[in-house]
């Protein structure tokens, strides 16, 4: 029994919890973080 | 039965208290000053006379960048190790007070000094503007009380570690001790321009300073700066935020792993605040930009560790979907809300932070009030938010009592005030920086240049966001003052996170202090040596002191 139960943590801890919606976060923040630089380049680009 | 709360050692509690009053008195004042600049810079409002405005800014930048985030990051640390390592010691907490001591002595010997108009150089006292000696010598009893808290925390670590031999040491106190590390690395370089440069010369005793060497010396200081004031925020989002929600935290060794990151790459990387300055050859300012873009790879890791702790959460609450878990986040809890929003400020913070280490794109907003709008969202909002949601659990746990549901609401109001000030603050500061605004200058029209007319509707809209944020300075004041003094007695808990994982063997490595520390030292010296030789070689002949006010 206690076999059983340790198994079960064990594939209860190697289990990965699902994160997509972390992987979409931190997708829509980096494009964020382009999307400003880039904007702030292309006004240097401007003022040249 | 239930268990009884891990408490904060209540002789430790007076400490950190003691901490957390200056700070807060000094949002107070400095909150104040701030209101007053924006109003003069609407050009709707003028100072009565006697007041400068430049008296008002260097009170608003010395109190709130200053005194407000060391006092209360010093106050939190202990508290924090304290909880998490046991109490202090007599001799740990007795050098605990005699810190304090000395910090507060000599802020208010340089507050003296700021109010009595002799000291108007602004937060960053950059020469060769000249301020009274009395103005200095506050300031380096400043850092050296620092240095005496943080040899205490220090002290007090290396006892646990002594006898907890083969154990990671308490997350919250590893956080704690990384931060005083990269404090006092990064202070050597202020004290040494400070006692070395400025007090000299400010007493007569020389007549001339190196200009560049001694900002160069300040921004050795002033970007880990930064740093010292955002990790404590960082330790709450790691460390406290997961276990605030009825989570775990995602990784241990992670948060770890960043903030030694941290360590390794705040300080090194000054030059990006010198990017326009001659006498710094284009090599070093690239090596420096360069090492500025490796902090974006723990601020990184931060992002996606929070997101993981919530999405986690959330889905073990039941949450489906790409974002359901957002909605099983506690909202009403003003613990997490705040700094919550404060995490949400950060994403247009670091942003804006990567701009300005972009040689190019430092050319179009350098010395602009953008500049002033992002530090208003990395210092001002997103470590404030999340000091100010600390102040929720930390304050009424030091002093026995419990935060009724009407504080919980009206600090949800003061966040969603804060928010809101900032936007229309911060926003329209980024916005008339892209346009050329300055920074620093008291309201000009510049002899009705068109160029100078364009930033005015900005200027109005900053001071409307500033009188929002001082109404929020009053609601937080009301609900601290509410929670040290009048709340209910009772118990609040110090909430602190446990990992997902519980034990992780790489915490082990990631205090080889030998290691993390001579890295840092060899990275500062590629980093600064040839240059400092530099600047100190081929010197102009130095300048004189100024006091334009």
């Amino acid at each position: 029994m206690a076999k059983l139960i340790t198994a079960a943590r064990q594939t209860k801890q190697e289990k990965e919890p699902a994160l997509k919606g972390t992987l979409a976060s931190v997708f829509l923040l980096g494009f964020f973080i382009i999307f400003s630089w880039v904007s702030v380049y292309f006004l240097f680009l401007h003022r040249l | 039965m239930a268990q009884p709360l891990e408490k904060v050692d209540h002789r430790d509690a007076k400490l950190a208290l003691a901490h957390l009053f200056v700070a807060f008195t000094a949002l107070a004042l400095g909150g104040f000053a701030g209101l007053l600049q924006t109003l003069v810079r609407s050009g709707k409002f003028e100072l009565p006379s006697g007041i400068s405005y430049y008296t008002i800014l260097t009170t608003h930048g010395v109190l709130l960048g200053l005194v407000l985030t060391t006092f209360f990051i010093i106050g939190f640390q202990f508290a924090a190790v304290s909880r998490t390592t046991g109490a202090l010691s007599d001799g740990s907490r007795r050098t605990g007070w005699i810190g304090f001591w000395l910090m507060t002595i000599g802020t208010a010997m340089s507050a003296f000094f700021i109010l009595t108009g002799k000291a108007s150089v602004l937060y960053t006292f950059y020469a060769p503007l000249q301020a009274h000696a009395g103005f200095y010598i506050g300031l380096a009893l400043v850092v050296v009380g620092s240095w005496v808290s943080g040899f205490a925390m220090f002290a007090h670590y290396a006892r646990w570690r002594k006898t907890h031999r083969g154990q990671a040491s308490p997350l919250l106190a590893f956080m704690s001790v990384t931060n005083m590390v990269l404090w006092l690395v990064c202070s050597l370089g202020v004290a040494a321009t400070v006692v070395f440069q400025l007090i000299p010369w400010s007493l007569g005793l020389t007549d001339r300073v190196n200009v560049l060497l001694s900002r160069t010396l300040f921004w050795y200081f002033g970007h880990p700066l930064v740093y010292f004031w955002l990790l404590p925020a960082y330790m709450v989002w790691y460390a406290v935020i997961p276990k605030v929600i009825g989570g775990k935290m995602f990784s241990d060794s992670l948060a770890r792993l960043a903030f030694i990151l941290f360590l390794l790459f705040s300080i090194p990387v000054g030059f990006h605040h010198q990017l326009l300055e001659p006498g710094i050859s284009p090599f070093w300012k690239y090596v420096q930009v360069v090492l500025t873009f490796m902090v974006i790879i723990p601020s990184l890791m931060t992002a996606f560790a929070m997101f993981a702790t919530f999405e986690s959460y959330g889905r073990s609450q039941g949450a489906t979907g790409w974002f359901g878990w957002l909605r099983k986040l506690p909202w009403s809890d003003a613990r997490f809300f705040a700094p919550f929003v404060g995490m949400l400020f950060f994403i247009p913070a670091g942003t804006g932070g990567i701009i300005n280490a972009s040689h190019q794109l430092n050319q179009v907003v350098h010395n602009t009030i953008w500049v002033t709008g992002h530090f208003h969202l990395t210092v001002a909002t997103t470590v404030v938010l999340t000091f100010f949601g600390a102040s929720y659990w930390l304050i009424p746990h030091l002093t026995g009592r419990v935060m009724t549901k009407a504080m919980n609401r009206l600090a949800i109001i003061q966040t969603i005030v804060w928010a809101v000030g900032m936007t229309f603050m911060s926003g329209s500061m980024h916005v008339a920086g892209l346009l050329g605004a300055p920074r620093r200058s008291a309201f000009s029209t510049y002899g009705n240049s068109p160029q100078a007319l364009e930033w005015i509707p900005y200027q109005i809209a900053q001071a409307v966001g500033g009188t929002i944020l001082f109404i929020g300075i009053i609601l937080i004041l009301v609900i601290v003052i509410n929670l040290a003094f009048f709340a209910p007695k009772g118990e609040t808990e110090f909430p602190v996170a446990e990992a997902a994982a519980p034990y992780e063997r790489a915490a082990l490595a990631l205090e080889n202090w030998k290691l993390w520390i001579g890295l840092v030292v060899a990275l500062i010296l590629i980093a600064y040596t040839v240059p400092i030789i530099d600047i100190i070689q081929n010197a102009p002949p130095g300048s004189k002191g100024y006091k334009l006010w």
